[in-house]
């Protein structure tokens, strides 16, 4: 027992084993490593894969799944789950398109209404699940059928809204190149850096050490390697795609929230123990529904960007009838990148990893020639590997990942 | 028999005011009379044990002093004073804290995340609710050093860690605003004999330091009689003994529990 021994309160961590690292800090690795391995596949495959314009191309292609996966995330780690992400995701752009093309909004307007609309309809089905106590898959299933339905009756005879000379398309075709690429990773990196100072500068002063390389230079260098490497490759294509900006900048926001703000602490503790939470004084309702919110609404946002890089909607916007690909998809890469269903685990970068894997899958056999039928084999066998990796490191280290 | 607690002799405190004292409780769920006349007090410095059969009624006198209950008739006195405590707020305004059975800890966070859970120390508006972990993670230290658990791991999640360790935030956790009361609901339930008596020590290291303490309890043999000052049994929604616990047996308490001593009081 501990309690008789030692007052003196050092601030050296002790030393961790690997297995518990593994399960800790480094839970993302296996998953980097896949990630890694798939590249050097298809690279050994296809002269084409590592080109910058088929990279590029990749990043752009995962931007639509992993957006969804990252708002779905936050859902999941309240321990419910939204189907009807996809259904959101197609309404609303549905809806967008109508607005623009039928009463001639300004996207200005109409796209922030559809992101405001998308989380309403989370909102309104998370007030469902707290207040009626229908289980939230039960609650989403039903209401993104609802709104399937609803998205084809809103299309016009046609099936389809043209989305072109109406600015939306603008979204997917806008690049961000040369100085202003670096500039943008300059901003990105010093915020990062910024956060990370404050930090160590706040635990200096309440009197914590903390050490210099492994909590300053260390976060901060890999940061500016890696975004240095995703610029350079975007750079030498034709600059860093709108859409791939808009994602990195939602995974800093959300990272930042899950790190650091109690919103995001409230997440991960209404996940694990709901009753826990409510004793502690914590609103679980209006946590669920702001979880539930935030998927509707980056699903909404993801659903203009989908809109812009097909220049228009229509019956097959949202995945098509029931979600299709787009939902389950989602739902993949956050479980795959380390999102539990069973609520209070994953970080923000699963929705990067789980995302860049499917993308990574589709586009390599893509390339390869490969039919769409062995795509969906690939990544549903993925999909059952990425969690018995996750439970075999668990049950060999007897470290149960948080 | 029933509504003697307010008579009984109080010759080891010495004209001394409880913190907490109920008297004479009465408690209905539906048809269910839970407590009939029930009564407990707890001093300063004291560790009070509530032994009992499953039904006794010590689960409830619990629940109704820590607020999860409101008593149907009978008195509830806050050093001295006469209180209302309808809801767990009033106790927990009036410094009644309660660490439940189940612990009430997420284990995906790590000790200084549940020790604030719900009391974190944010940043301003603009930072969109940043928590001041440096903060509060100096506070911890100082309280768990305070509670001799100065080696406890601030940064792993509590579900890494053992039962003992776990049970231990949960009651740091409880003592983090300085509360007057603590109540334990089967604190040694799921331990370990070392961890229990890790436990135990760190009881009485609270109680030394003025804290009042009612533990529910049914490790009469070991816990009961060797970690508590006195020893309340109850059966069937009332007191039927205490005991000064330097001065019995298990096998006394257990008789006292299941009836083979009726109306003995051997208190003072």
């Amino acid at each position: 027992m501990a309690n008789t021994l030692t007052v003196d309160a050092p601030a050296r961590r002790p030393r961790r084993s690997f297995g518990e690292l593994l399960s800790s800090d480094l839970r993302a690795l296996p998953i980097v490593i896949g990630l890694v391995a798939l590249g050097i596949f298809f690279a050994s495959q296809s002269d084409v894969f590592l080109t910058s314009r088929n990279l590029s191309n990749l990043l752009v292609q995962s931007t639509v799944v992993g957006i969804m996966a990252l708002g779905l995330m936050f859902v999941l780690l309240v321990k419910e789950i939204d189907l009807s992400i996809a259904a959101i995701n197609g309404i609303t752009s549905v809806l967008m398109a109508k607005f623009i093309v039928e009463f001639g909004f300004s996207p200005l307007i109409a796209v922030p209404a559809a992101i405001l609309f998308g989380a309403a309809i989370g909102s309104c089905s998370a007030r469902w699940v707290t207040f009626v106590g229908v289980p939230s898959f039960v609650v989403t299933l039903g209401l993104g059928l609802a709104l399937n339905g609803l998205q084809l009756i809103l299309l016009p005879p046609t099936a389809r809204y043209g989305l072109q000379q109406t600015g939306i398309e603008r979204i997917a075709l806008t690049n961000i190149s040369g100085v202003w690429a670096w500039l943008s990773l300059l901003v990105g990196i010093v915020v990062y850096a910024g956060l990370v100072l404050s930090d160590v500068a706040r635990r200096k002063r309440a009197g914590l050490q903390s050490p210099v390389i492994q909590s300053v230079v260390l976060p901060i260098a890999a940061a500016a390697v890696f975004g240095s490497v995703v610029v350079a490759i975007l750079a030498a294509h034709q600059g860093i795609p709108l859409v791939v900006l808009i994602f990195a900048m939602l995974l800093g926001v959300g990272g930042y929230t899950l790190n650091s703000t109690q919103f995001g602490l409230y997440l991960y503790a209404v996940g694990n123990n709901e009753e826990a939470a409510r004793r502690a004084g914590i609103k679980v309702a209006r946590i669920k529904m702001a979880a539930f919110a935030i998927a509707g609404g980056v699903a909404a946002l993801a659903g203009v960007i989908a809109a812009s890089r097909t220049l228009g909607v229509g019956v097959f916007s949202g995945g098509g009838v029931g979600g299709g690909t787009l939902l389950l998809e989602s739902i993949a890469a956050a479980v795959i990148g380390g999102v539990s269903l069973f609520g209070g685990r994953g970080s923000i970068h699963a929705a990067l990893l789980g995302a860049l894997v499917i993308g990574t899958v589709s586009n390599g056999l893509n390339l390869l020639g490969v039919e769409n039928e062995v795509r969906l084999i690939v990544t549903g066998l993925l999909l059952v590997l990425a969690v018995s990796i996750d439970k075999l490191i668990e049950r060999a280290t007897g470290h149960q990942s948080f | 028999m029933t509504a003697l607690a307010a008579e009984r002799p109080l010759s080891a405190h010495n004209g001394t005011t409880p913190l907490v004292s109920l008297r004479n409780i009465q408690k209905h769920f539906g048809s269910l009379h839970a407590l009939r006349g029930a009564s407990v007090e707890v001093y300063p410095g004291e560790i009070v044990a509530l032994v009992g059969d499953n039904g006794a009624g010590k689960s409830t006198l619990v629940k109704v002093m820590a607020g999860v209950h409101a008593a149907d008739s009978g008195e509830y006195l806050f050093e001295g004073k006469p209180v209302q405590v309808r809801k767990p707020t009033d106790a927990t305004a009036l410094g009644i804290q309660t660490v439940y059975q189940d612990l009430s800890l997420c284990s995906n966070l790590d000790a200084v995340q549940n020790l604030f859970l719900g009391r974190e120390r944010t940043g301003s508006w603009w930072s969109g609710g940043r928590i001041r972990r440096a903060e509060c993670e100096v506070r911890a230290r100082e309280l768990l050093t305070r509670m001799r658990l100065g080696n406890l791991s601030l940064t792993r999640p509590v579900g890494a860690m053992s039962g003992g360790q776990r049970q231990n935030i949960a009651i740091a956790r409880s003592i983090l605003e300085t509360p007057k009361v603590v109540i334990l609901d089967e604190p040694t339930a799921a331990l370990s004999h070392s961890a229990a008596e890790g436990v135990s020590s760190l009881i009485r290291t609270l109680a030394d330091q003025g804290l009042g303490v009612v533990i529910v309890s049914h490790d009469i043999h070991h816990f009961v009689v060797n970690a508590t000052d006195r020893i309340e049994v109850m059966r069937l929604g009332t007191n039927v003994a205490s005991f000064k616990s330097k001065d019995v047996t298990g096998e006394q308490v257990v008789n006292a529990m299941v009836g083979g001593n009726e109306g003995v009081n051997l208190a003072g």
